[in-house]
C-alpha cells in the first residue's frame, strides 16, 4: 500500500531572466494506490501527473505532505534508508529508445541488476541466467533470440517489453507507467497495455498508469481509480468506468469531449463542454482553477472548491455546482 | 496559378533510399487522387512511407532517398516530379504549403516569429511586406492568438499549441491553396489537439484549400477528413470516404488497426492488438503482399503476387481476399 497526503512541489526557476518565478507543479494532493491495486493519473502537459508519478518513484522531492510506502513514513527517511522501500516502485517510462543502453545486449541489461539482487540474497550465477529468461517470459518475448541482442535491433514494442523486464528483475510491488505506449506503434499498443493488465493480474504488481490518453487508462482493470488532474489539484477522483461514463466535473468533462470521434462508427456525445480559453489563458490563481475556462463557473467560483463527495454522485469531485453530461462518443450499434 | 483548390494525382509514385543493401522502395506503385477542395488523411504506422509520401508532394525528399518512377500532377503547376531548381523553390510555399511534424522544432530558434516571416516573404519575392504581416497577423488571430505578441516572440515563449498554429500561418501566409500537415498533433494534448483540428477544418473551408493530413491516429483522420488512405509496408492498401473506411473496413489491415484502438464504452478485451510488427525498409516482403505475415486471410498467391488496388465504388482495397469475395 503506499498513500500519500497534502503533497505540495514547486518548483523555482533559476538562473535566467525568468528566476523567482514559481510553478507551483502540485497543490496538495492525497492518493491512495492498494497492495496489488492500480490507479491511473490523466491530465493536459504541465497538469503535474508526471511530477506526482516521480515523487511516487522516489525520483523527485516534496515541499510538503507525506508519502506513506507500507506504512513507513519516507519523510523522517535518510534517503539510504528509503532506498529499499522505492525500490518496491519501478518507473517505465515513455521512450523505451533512450530508456536502454545501446551499447549494451539485452543480457548485458538485465545481468546488472540481477547479479546485485544475486548477491543481496546469496544466490548463485545460475540462478542469474534462470531468472533472465525467466522475466523476459513473462513479458512475452522469446529469451533464445532475445538476449544476445542489442536495442537497435528490436522494434519498439519489443523495446518496451524489455524495459518492463528490467523493472521486474527487483520484483517491484509497483510498476508506474508514464506515457508508456504514446510512441509504440498504434498497432503495437494494446500488446503493451494487455500486458501491463496481465502482470497485475498474475504477479499481484500494483500499477499506475500516467497518461493523456483516457481511453488507455481503462486498460488499468475496472477495479481501478482515475484522477483528473487540473494545475496541480485533483479535480475529480474515482473508479475508471464511472469517471469515464459519468464525468460530474467540467473539465474532466471537456477533457473527455475532446477525444476524437470515429465518424461511422460512433456518434458524438450530446453536451460537449467546449472550455472558452486555451490553457496558456489560465493563470489566475485564485479561486477554482479552471473558473476562467469553466462555461458553467456561478457566484461561489470564486472559492477554491475541495475534493470532496456530494449527495448523488459516486465519486469524488472539485466543483461547487456538479452535474452529470453526456460528453464521450457511443458506439452507432448502441441505441 | 489559379486562385482555388487545385487537385493533384498522384500516379504509379514509387520514391527509394539507398541503402547497403541496395535501393530500398519506401514508397512503391501509390497512386492517389486529392480532390479539389477536399481534405485527404493518409493513415500510417512508423515506416509505412507516410511521411516519404508527403515529401514527394514538395518533390522534397532528400537524399539517399530519390523518387524513382511515377508522377505528381497539380493543377495549375505540372508534374512536380520533374521540376528542379529555382523552380521547385518558387513552387514550395508559394502553391504548396508544408507544416512539418514536429512544428514545435521547425522554428528557429534565435529569430523571432516575425522575423522569419519577413525571410520567408523575401526569399518569396514578396514586395509589400506590409501586407504580409497584415495577412499573418489576420491569420493568428483568426486561429485565436493575438498576432502582434506572436510575431514579436521567439519560439520558446510559445506553447506547443501556439507554435503549431505560427506552423499553419506560415504555410498559409503566402496564399497557398494546397497544404500539407505531417503529424499535426502529435504531441499535443488532447483539448489543444481538437482545438487545432477545428482550425484545420474552419481555414480549409474559408480559404478553399486541397488539404493532405498525414498521421498515425486514424482518431484525428475521423474528425477532419473527407477521404481516408491506409498506408502500410510503403503500399496504399485501403482508400475510400472516411465514414465508410471506419464503418466498414475491408482490407484485413485497416479492419485490425481499427479494432486495435482502445475505446471509452464497452468491453476493452474486445479491443486486439495486431500480431506480429509493423515492416522496416529493410524487412518489407521484396515481392508478395506486404501485409501477409500478419494477416488471418492469407493465401497462398499472397506470397509471390503483389495485389493490386481494385476499386469497388469509391473504395480502392488491394487485397488478394477481397478481390476474390468481389468476385465470388
Amino acid at each position: 500500500m503506499i498513500t500519500g497526503t497534502g503533497i505540495v512541489k514547486t518548483f523555482k526557476q533559476r538562473g535566467n531572466v525568468l528566476a523567482g518565478r514559481e510553478v507551483r507543479a502540485l497543490r496538495g494532493v492525497d492518493f491512495a494506490i492498494p497492495k496489488g491495486g492500480a490507479a491511473s493519473f490523466i491530465g493536459e502537459s504541465g497538469c503535474g501527473k508526471t511530477t506526482l508519478g516521480r515523487i511516487i518513484a522516489g525520483l523527485e522531492s516534496y515541499d510538503e505532505g507525506e508519502v506513506v510506502i507500507d506504512g513507513t513514513a519516507m519523510s523522517g527517511l535518510k534517503p539510504k534508508q528509503r532506498q529499499p522501500h522505492f525500490r518496491k516502485i519501478q518507473m517505465i517510462h515513455q521512450d523505451p529508445y533512450s530508456a536502454l543502453n545501446p551499447t549494451r545486449t539485452i543480457h548485458q541489461t538485465l545481468f546488472a541488476p540481477l547479479s546485485l539482487r544475486a548477491k543481496q540474497t546469496g544466490r548463485s550465477k545460475s540462478w542469474i541466467e534462470e531468472r533472465a529468461a525467466e522475466v523476459l517470459a513473462l513479458v512475452g518475448l522469446d529469451p533464445g533470440s532475445v538476449l544476445a541482442r542489442y536495442p537497435h535491433q528490436l522494434s519498439g514494442g519489443m523495446r518496451q517489453r524489455v524495459v518492463i523486464a528490467r523493472a521486474l528483475t527487483v520484483d517491484p510491488e509497483m510498476l508506474v507507467a508514464d506515457e508508456a505506449v504514446s510512441m509504440i506503434d498504434v498497432s503495437l499498443r494494446l500488446g503493451i497495455l494487455a500486458l501491463l493488465k496481465d502482470l497485475r493480474e498474475r504477479l499481484g504488481v500494483s500499477v499506475l498508469f500516467i497518461t493523456h490518453d483516457v481511453a488507455t487508462a481503462r486498460y488499468i482493470g475496472d477495479d481501478g481509480e482515475l484522477y483528473v488532474i487540473y494545475r496541480g489539484q485533483v479535480i475529480e477522483r474515482g473508479a475508471v468506468d464511472t469517471v469515464i461514463a459519468d464525468p460530474v466535473h467540467p473539465y474532466t468533462q471537456s477533457l473527455l469531449s475532446a477525444i476524437p470521434v470515429l465518424h461511422g462508427l460512433e456518434r458524438p456525445g450530446e453536451e460537449p463542454v467546449v472550455p472558452l480559453s486555451s490553457l496558456d489563458a489560465a493563470d489566475d490563481d485564485t479561486g477554482c482553477l479552471f473558473a476562467s475556462r469553466c462555461p458553467f463557473r456561478g457566484d461561489r467560483c470564486g472559492e477554491r472548491p475541495l475534493l470532496q463527495v456530494t449527495e448523488g454522485f459516486p465519486q469524488e469531485h472539485a466543483c461547487f455546482y456538479p452535474e452529470r453530461r453526456s460528453v464521450i462518443a457511443r458506439p452507432l450499434s448502441e441505441v | 496559378m489559379a486562385e482555388q483548390a487545385p487537385g493533384v494525382r498522384i500516379g504509379g509514385l514509387t520514391v527509394v533510399y539507398k541503402t547497403p543493401a541496395g535501393e530500398l522502395p519506401a514508397v512503391r506503385d501509390v497512386s492517389l487522387t486529392l480532390e479539389p477542395g477536399s481534405i485527404t488523411g493518409i493513415v500510417g504506422e512508423s515506416g509505412s512511407g507516410k511521411s516519404t509520401l508527403a515529401l514527394s508532394l514538395l518533390n522534397a525528399v532528400q537524399p539517399p532517398g530519390r523518387i524513382a518512377a511515377g508522377t505528381v500532377e497539380i493543377d495549375g503547376l505540372g508534374d512536380v516530379a520533374t521540376f528542379t531548381g529555382e523552380e521547385l523553390r518558387k513552387a514550395r510555399g508559394k502553391h504548396i504549403g508544408y507544416v512539418f511534424q514536429a512544428a514545435q522544432n521547425s522554428l528557429n530558434p534565435l529569430k523571432t516569429v516575425g522575423k522569419q516571416l519577413l525571410d520567408l516573404g523575401r526569399s518569396h519575392g514578396v514586395e509589400d511586406l506590409h501586407g504580409l504581416v497584415r495577412e499573418a497577423k489576420e491569420l493568428l488571430g483568426r486561429m485565436g492568438l493575438d498576432g502582434a505578441r506572436v510575431l514579436d516572440s521567439h519560439q520558446h515563449e510559445l506553447s506547443g499549441g501556439m507554435r503549431q498554429r505560427v506552423g499553419i500561418m506560415l504555410a498559409l501566409v503566402l496564399n497557398a491553396h494546397l497544404v500539407v500537415l505531417d503529424e499535426p498533433t502529435t504531441a499535443l494534448d488532447m483539448i489543444t489537439q481538437a482545438n487545432i483540428l477545428k482550425i484545420v477544418r474552419e481555414v480549409h473551408a474559408e480559404r478553399g484549400l486541397t488539404t493532405l493530413v498525414i498521421t498515425h491516429d486514424i482518431g484525428v483522420v475521423a474528425e477532419v477528413a473527407d477521404r481516408l488512405a491506409v498506408m502500410y509496408g510503403g503500399r496504399l492498401v485501403e482508400q475510400g470516404p472516411t465514414r465508410e473506411v471506419l464503418g466498414r473496413p475491408r482490407h484485413p489491415y485497416t479492419k485490425g488497426l481499427i479494432s486495435a484502438i482502445p475505446r471509452l464504452v464497452g468491453d476493452i478485451d474486445e479491443a486486439r492488438a495486431l500480431p506480429g510488427r509493423p515492416p522496416t525498409l529493410a524487412t518489407v516482403p521484396k515481392e508478395g503482399c506486404v501485409f501477409r505475415e500478419r494477416c488471418a486471410l492469407r493465401m497462398d498467391v499472397c506470397d509471390t503476387v503483389d495485389p493490386e488496388a481494385v476499386a469497388h465504388g469509391p473504395r480502392i482495397v488491394a487485397c488478394h481476399a477481397v478481390t476474390v469475395k468481389e468476385h465470388a
